[in-house]
Formats: structure tokens, sequence, C-alpha cells
């Protein structure tokens, strides 16, 4: 809902994702604060946070796989592994990032479209089991592969990301490369839901029958789903593989898949504003319970601290089935509900 | 009473009478359902510009010949003729984009969209928008987005729909979903606007309003409405033609006041001794 007094002269401003002033300001206010933060903290909080924006990259691609076009996908980690495997082969040839991101993330689109063209054709729980199997072909096919491919079981080592010929190499450097990352991907996840792609994604999701007599292609727009996901994917996996500076199978496994998909129902899976709560509110929890747990370790309470450890997942498990439970539409529509609530004060009613 | 009778090709039997080339012609349909024979040999012309229902008790194939014309359901055997083509094995997107509009029975929405957005996604064929286009949000997305909306907004103000063009489509009265629906067919600009029981649920005013808005289209739009209603007053109406079927067959095509006269309708839907 928009306040009184904002008018638009054409429908493209009207489409205009800062529609008010105050919103302009809020979102310029994020942006400075995430860009000077590198200031006031050390590497540790950085490392956090840049894994926070990988993190993020990855579920906006699930959100638009699930969230939008409505297809169960419990492969996203896999997807994150694959662009990661592409830019540690890419990075070989001494590409720039600006190639090799791109790359990477057209690469991750086509390995997707391979489980995709089976997974369109089929609904629910199939396509549940369709996606485990990407999962779980994965690293089958990376230690499968000769290891002058991929690695094998040792992994690849990644060349070090160098931006206009200098090495990026501290966590300062990452955080900021990341962060550019994830605000270009943020404005493309948010002009998904503007544009005839996304209208076109959410209608297969609302109803599949009705969309394919409205000339909607759904299955070609189911698989369209599957590789845009799985770009997004790609791209997180690029940053993933410089930060970590060696790939290995071992970092995208099922259960990472699944706590993407956990970020997305806690955040809210039907906008992009559920993916940014989701990720922030599930890693503020994780890294809170990990403080905690080290407190106490350090105070010399062994039992309590490794209690508190040891009941971070079962916490987190918590807020999925709360969030599942009593606001199945996520975070993001509490927030909504909040801000419409701001806005009409001290007046309830519209 | 009156029977078309088969013919060789896409010409029509109405154009052999001396009347105008039919838009859609479907040709001696036959469409079973393992031992239930859901249409048989049935053929339909509709001519342009005119209003013709389709009426028959319940199971008579109503329905089914809808399905076949829009392309749900494959007919074992019969073509459909669509300005002279043969689309009898386009899938249903593509006879969409062919031309075809279709409303459907009951609530068919998509409840999470806004009444705006509903209406913009029947523009889906003739905008030209792909995916990377869609990522970056550049000149030439925006300026075809700005076009389409304000296509979108000459539907929203044709069917009084300003007040909610920005409502969810879920929140919204049966009534305003189905002239929703409505405009989503008119937004794929059809040449042809198939409507599955329009009538069906509504209320009085809520039907006044409805039939005005088919005949406003037909008249706008010069194109040819096909419906299927149960609501025999409204079909009496506005209709031009009138197709009745019973048992998968037709058993009579007129005007309004010959099929009321034919002994074969009153005998379907009265009984017989």
């Amino acid at each position: 809902m928009l306040p009184t007094g904002v008018l638009f002269e054409t429908y493209s401003a009207e489409a205009g994702l800062l529609k008010t002033a105050r919103a302009r300001v809020a979102v310029a206010a994020l942006v400075l604060a995430l860009l000077a933060a590198p200031l006031a903290t050390g590497a540790y909080l950085q490392g956090v946070a840049t894994h926070m924006f990988i993190t993020l990259i990855a579920v906006y691609g699930l959100h638009v796989t699930v969230g939008m076009a409505g297809q169960i996908n419990i492969a996203q980690s896999a997807f994150v592994g694959v662009g990661a495997f592409a830019t540690a082969r890419l990075s070989e040839f001494g590409l720039p990032f600006f190639i090799v991101v791109p790359v990477a993330a057209l690469v991750t689109g086509a390995v997707s479209v391979v489980f995709a063209l089976p997974a369109a054709r089929v609904k629910g729980f199939y396509l549940a089991l369709t996606t485990f199997a990407a999962q779980v072909l994965f690293p089958i096919i990376v230690l499968g592969l000769p290891t002058s491919w991929l690695g094998g079981l040792v992994g690849l080592a990644v060349e070090p990301l160098t931006v206009a010929g200098r090495p990026m190499n501290t966590p300062t450097h990452m955080y900021y490369f990341t962060l550019a990352l994830t605000l270009i991907a943020s404005y493309a996840a948010f002009n998904l839901h503007r544009s005839r792609f996304g209208r076109a994604l959410k209608a297969v999701r609302d109803n599949d029958v009705a969309a394919e007599v409205m000339g909607i292609d759904v299955l070609r727009h189911k698989i369209m789903a599957f590789f845009v996901g799985s770009m997004f994917a790609g791209v997180a996996g690029s940053c993933m593989a410089w930060v970590l500076q060696f790939v290995t199978v071992e970092s995208f496994t099922l259960f990472t898949s699944v706590w993407y998909l956990g970020m997305l129902i806690v955040g809210g899976a039907y906008s992009p504003i559920g993916a940014i709560l989701g990720v922030a509110f599930i890693t503020l929890v994780q890294e809170g319970l990990h403080e905690l747990g080290t407190a106490i370790l350090r105070s010399g309470a062994q039992e309590a601290g490794g209690a508190i450890f040891a009941a971070t997942n079962i916490a987190l498990g918590a807020c999925i089935l709360i969030a599942l439970i009593f606001e199945p539409r996520g975070l993001a529509h509490r927030w909504q509900v909040l801000k419409t609530g701001l806005q009409l004060w001290p007046f309830p009613h519209r | 009473m009156t029977r078309p009778a088969p013919l060789a090709a896409g010409i029509s039997a109405a154009a052999a009478a001396g009347r105008r080339a039919p838009v859609l012609h479907a040709e001696a349909l036959q469409l079973r359902f393992g031992a239930v024979a859901a249409l048989r040999d049935v053929s339909l012309s509709v001519a342009e510009n005119e209003i013709h229902a389709i009426i028959g008790p319940n199971g008579a194939g109503k329905s089914s010949l809808l399905n076949c014309l829009s392309g749900f359901y494959r007919p074992q055997s019969g073509r459909v003729y669509f300005d002279g083509e043969d689309i009898t094995q386009l899938r249903p997107h593509r006879r969409a984009a062919a031309g075809l509009g279709r409303t459907f029975q009951g609530i068919q929405t998509y409840p999470s969209m806004t009444a705006r957005e509903n209406i913009l996604t029947g523009f889906h064929n003739r905008m030209r928008t792909g995916v990377f286009g869609a990522l970056v949000w550049w000149g030439r997305v925006r300026a075809e987005e700005e076009a389409f909306t304000a296509k979108a907004e000459e539907i929203i103000e044709f069917l009084e729909l300003e007040e909610l063009r920005h409502a969810v489509v879920g929140d919204l009265s049966y009534g305003l979903r189905k002239r929703v629906d409505l405009g989503r067919a008119m937004a794929l600009e059809p040449r042809i606007l198939i409507m599955d029981e329009p009538m069906a649920g509504m209320n009085p005013e809520e039907k006044g309003d409805l039939a005005r808005f088919i005949l406003d289209i037909r008249d706008a739009n010069r194109i040819p409405v096909v419906l299927v209603e149960h609501d025999m007053e409204v079909v009496m109406d506005i209709s031009d033609t009138v197709t009745v079927l019973d048992f998968g067959e037709v058993i009579a095509v007129g005007t309004p006041r010959e099929v009321r006269e034919n002994e074969a309708v009153i005998a379907a839907y009265l009984g017989t001794e």
C-alpha cells in the first residue's frame, strides 16, 4: 500500500521498485551501512556477512524456482556446486571475473535443464524425488569423472580472484565483491517479479491449466524456472569458489539444500524480501547460538556449551516449524503487515 | 431436426447455405473415454460475429466439445478448423496464440496476482521480453511494459474494474473473479471467444452485467462468442444460434426460436411419454 499523495505519470514509474522518497532513503541508508560495515568489523564478522551474501544469492534462485514457479527443488546446493566447479576450471584460463561469473551461471543453468527436462513433467512428490536425485548424483558424478576433470575426492584449487589486476585475497575484499554481486542479484530478483516472465511463472504456479489455455507454454516455463533459479546458484557458486579458494563435493550437501529451503520458508517464498529476511534471520540465529555456545565453553561449562551447539539445529528446525504453523507466508508477510500498520498509524483502518 | 451434413473440408455448411464463412468449424468429432462416447459425430460451425450457444442436459457433452475446441482433449477422429487452418493437433497454448480466447467454468484465475497482473498475463504471446530482459529490465523492456499496461488499463476500464486493479484476485468475490477471467481472455485479443458456463453461480445483477459485456465484446471487437450455458433465459436473450447436444450428439441447430419449438429438444429436456 502506498501513502497518500504518491502519484505516477507513467505505468513504468508505477512499476518502480522504490516508489517513495522514504523507500529510496531507507535502501540508500542500508547500502551505505553495508559499504561502511567493514570499517567497524573484524575478519570474522566480515566472513559471516560474506557467507550470508552468498547464501542469499542461492536462496534468490530458489525463490524463483520454488516461490515463483512452484517447482520444489531440493538440489540447490548441488547447483551452487556446479557453479563453484565451473568457476574453478574457468579460473585456470586466467579469465577476468566478469566473464567467469556469467559463464559459470550459464553452465549451471544448462546443467539444471538436464534435470528439469524430466522434472518439469512430474508434480509434487515425484518432482521432489527427481530434484533429490540431482543432489545425490552430484557427488557421484564429480567423484566418478577422471581426476583431471574435477579433481575427484581431492577437489580443485581455485586461482585467486583478481579485480583490475589486483588480487582480492582478504576477507574485506571478498566482502565487497560478494556485496556487489548480491546487489546486482537483488535487482535482478525484484525485476523478475514485474516482468512478463515473472508473471508467466506465477501463472504456472497459481493455475497451470489456465496458464496453458492463456497461451503460456507451461512445460517450457517450468524448465526455465529451473534454468533461472540455477543461474543464481551458479553466481553463488562462483563467489563460494573464490572465498574458499578450494572446491570439493563436501561443501555442497543435501543438508545445505534443505537449509536453503528452510530459509526460504521462514522468510516467505513468495517475494524476494522473504529470501532476504529468511537468510538474515536464520544466519543471525545460527551465529547467535554459536557465539553463545562459544562463550559458555570459554567460561568453563563444557557440558552446557556442548548442549548449545547440539541444540542449534533443533532451534533452527523449530523456527521452520513455527513459521509453517503460524505464518506460512513467512516473515515477508509480517513485514508487510508491520509496514502497512505504520503507514496507517494512528488510524487502524484504511 | 436440423442436422448439418458432414463436410469434406474446412469449408462450412453455413457457407454452402449462402452465409458467411465460419470462423471456427468442428467436423465430425468423435471422443470416447473408455466405453463412454462423449461426442458422437459432432459438427459445429461458428460464423463471424455471432453469439453461438451450446446447450443440452447434464452429460450431453458440452464441456467435452469445448475442450476439443480449446485443445484439452484430442478427439479420436474429426477435425477442428480455425480460420480455415486445421488446428486439431495444436496444443492449447498454441491455439491461444492463434486467436482462441477462452474463459472457464468456475474460478480459474491466478489467485495470488492482482487483477491487472491477471489481465497482463493474457498478453503473454504478444509481448517479447525474454528471461534476460526480465532480469536486466532495460529500456526496451520498460517501454513494452508501459505499452501493455496501457492496453490492460483499456480492458480494466471496459470491464469497470478500475477500483480493483491492484486488488489481489484471490480476495475478490466470485462475480468479480469471473470478470477478471473475462478480462484475461480479452487480453489475448482473440478472434473468437469461448466461454464455459459464464453465468453459473452469479446473481441476477451479475448475470445482467456479464450479458452486457458479452454483447459489447462481440460488437466492439467484431468477434464471435461461443458459450456453453445452462441459464435458458440468457441463452434465448443473447444468442444468434443455438446448438443443442444430447448424449453426445447434435440434436438441433438454429435460432433460439427454432430450437425452442424443436420437438427433439423438448423431448431431451422434458423427456418423452
